[in-house]
């Protein structure tokens, strides 16, 4: 999947390409957008929603859904399951509405349902290749930062572009994913994305270190291996390909 | 400080506000202000990517149809007290109501049969397969790669003559039920349909925007007629399609 394609372009079409905003800010716009004339707070919506009325339902995923959208197409990379899985995360969240009382924040909630949805997903596609552990729970010592001594000391900076970014995300094992989405694209902070991946925020601040820096290794490796295809193309004769 | 003890800051600390012991170890070691340096461009780089994007607005249409289908949307229901089960009963018989939704039903059964069934090769012409593989049943699927023979077809380019449809012939399910609830559609305009403005309103725009989702679908299949998962989406809002009409009907006081 080309990785443009995770953020513009549906399945029919309808090439959408919405760039919100690139801060940190956790969700504010989301819940200030106002989703139809109908002015509740998110408290009035979930009680209404609770009683099955239509417009609370769809007031609330007005609410939350360009946020779990995004999260989703990001996980998942591709748009046709990112519509799936968006779509599987809400009705699991209306389903169980009626026993929301308040505890954690409702985004929270939200944003823990889609994360599961999205793992056993991902669980269920990489079965037959990879083992939970090493996709869910990779160890320090396989998957953790590597400094490879004698390797070529590359700088990033400058170099790294949203496409070889999002790209390198695509490669990354699923719980190092989803902790750099939740953090560092869509700021949320480690103790909220400890409750939403239901871990301590010790194990959110490690898994986001380990994803940065897995990260690092696969830009490095692009950049080498841009180097490598723009040296061999500066070895072609321009007379060869006639 | 070594640089084990460097990087184990910035992974409890953060890449900010560094100590003044992991400030002293940088300003003399170029591996890890390389490293710091790198992840500081991979947090800007990813702070650029939007946080939010718009889902398109058939996965609503499709949840609100699966909450309504599982009776989690609970629509307050007006009942006259003047009407009689019979009433209600015979109102449902009215000819062109009961008509429409049994026409369009019949059309989605007959899509559905012929996209979930194989297609018999016409007897006439050549079919290089063998018997055995041409009888044997499709699996209900939604990728692009499919067999056409195993698809049903709304514009789908011939692949040879045997499976070919004579457009002339006869028009696709599809068409058809398009054609069915557009004529169904053509008395909707003058129809003042619950009594109550906002909810004329209401189904009027549910109308406006099921038709530009079909628009948007039909369109789609016409340049992709392979994408199985168009397919299914466009059945889907001809069925919801079909759904609204005879509920604007049943609240309208037309003379149907």
């Amino acid at each position: 999947m080309c990785a443009s394609s995770v953020i513009q372009g549906t399945t029919l079409g309808a090439t959408r390409r919405i760039r919100t905003h690139s801060g940190a800010a956790t969700g504010q716009l989301a819940r200030q957008r106002p989703a139809q004339p109908v002015a509740w707070t998110e408290a009035e919506a979930i009680r209404l929603a609770q009683a099955g009325n239509a417009a609370a339902f769809e007031f609330l995923y007005q609410l939350h859904g360009r946020r779990v959208y995004a999260l989703c197409l990001r996980m998942v990379g591709n748009p046709a399951d990112a519509e799936d899985l968006m779509q599987e995360a809400f009705l699991q969240l209306f389903r169980k509405i009626g026993t929301f009382r308040g505890e954690s924040a409702f985004s929270t909630w939200l944003h823990r349902m889609t994360v599961n949805v999205v793992l056993m997903r991902l669980r269920k596609k990489s079965l037959p290749t990879d083992s939970l552990e090493e996709t869910l729970e990779p160890d320090a010592e396989s998957s953790g930062p590597k400094r490879d001594v004698g390797a070529p000391d590359l700088r990033l900076s400058g170099a790294v572009d949203r496409v070889n970014l999002e790209r390198c995300i695509e490669k990354l094992p699923p719980g190092y994913r989803t902790v750099f989405v939740l953090h560092d694209v869509q700021g949320y902070e480690h103790n909220e994305i400890a409750g939403i991946m239901g871990c301590s925020v010790g194990n959110s601040k490690s898994q986001l270190h380990k994803a940065r820096t897995r990260l690092r290794e696969l830009l490095q490796e692009e950049i080498r291996q841009q180097a490598r295809e723009e040296r061999k193309a500066a070895k072609t004769p321009s007379g060869s390909l006639e | 400080m070594q640089c084990k003890e460097l990087e184990f800051v910035l992974e409890t600390q953060g890449l900010e506000q560094l100590s003044k012991d992991a400030r002293l170890h940088l300003a003399t070691c170029g591996d890890c202000q390389g490293l710091l340096a790198d992840l500081n461009s991979i947090v800007s780089a990813a702070k650029s990517l939007p946080a939010e994007v718009a889902p398109p607005d058939r996965i609503w249409i499709s949840l609100r149809a699966q909450l309504e289908a599982e009776g989690l949307i609970k629509e307050p229901v007006e009942v006259s007290e003047h009407s009689s089960w019979w009433e209600s009963f015979s109102a449902w018989l009215r000819p062109r109501t009961f008509a429409i939704v049994t026409a369009a039903a019949l059309v989605l059964a007959a899509a559905v049969y012929l996209t979930r069934t194989p297609r018999t090769p016409h007897p006439g012409v050549a079919n290089d397969q063998p018997v055995a593989e041409s009888s044997r049943p499709v699996q209900p699927s939604t990728t692009a790669s499919d067999s056409p023979s195993s698809t049903f077809p709304v514009t789908t380019p011939s692949k040879g003559p045997a499976l070919s449809r004579p457009k002339e012939l006869a028009p696709s399910p599809s068409e058809s039920a398009s054609f069915t609830l557009n004529q169904a559609e053509l008395d909707v305009p003058n129809m003042q349909l619950a009594g109550n403005s906002q909810v004329d309103a209401a189904l009027r725009q549910n109308l406006r925007t099921l038709n530009a989702f079909i628009a948007e679908c039909e369109q789609h299949l016409k340049e992709n007629p392979q994408d199985e998962l168009a397919r299914e989406y466009l059945y889907t809002a001809y069925q919801q399609k079909a759904d609204l009409l005879a509920a604007m009907m049943e609240s309208g006081r037309g003379d149907n």
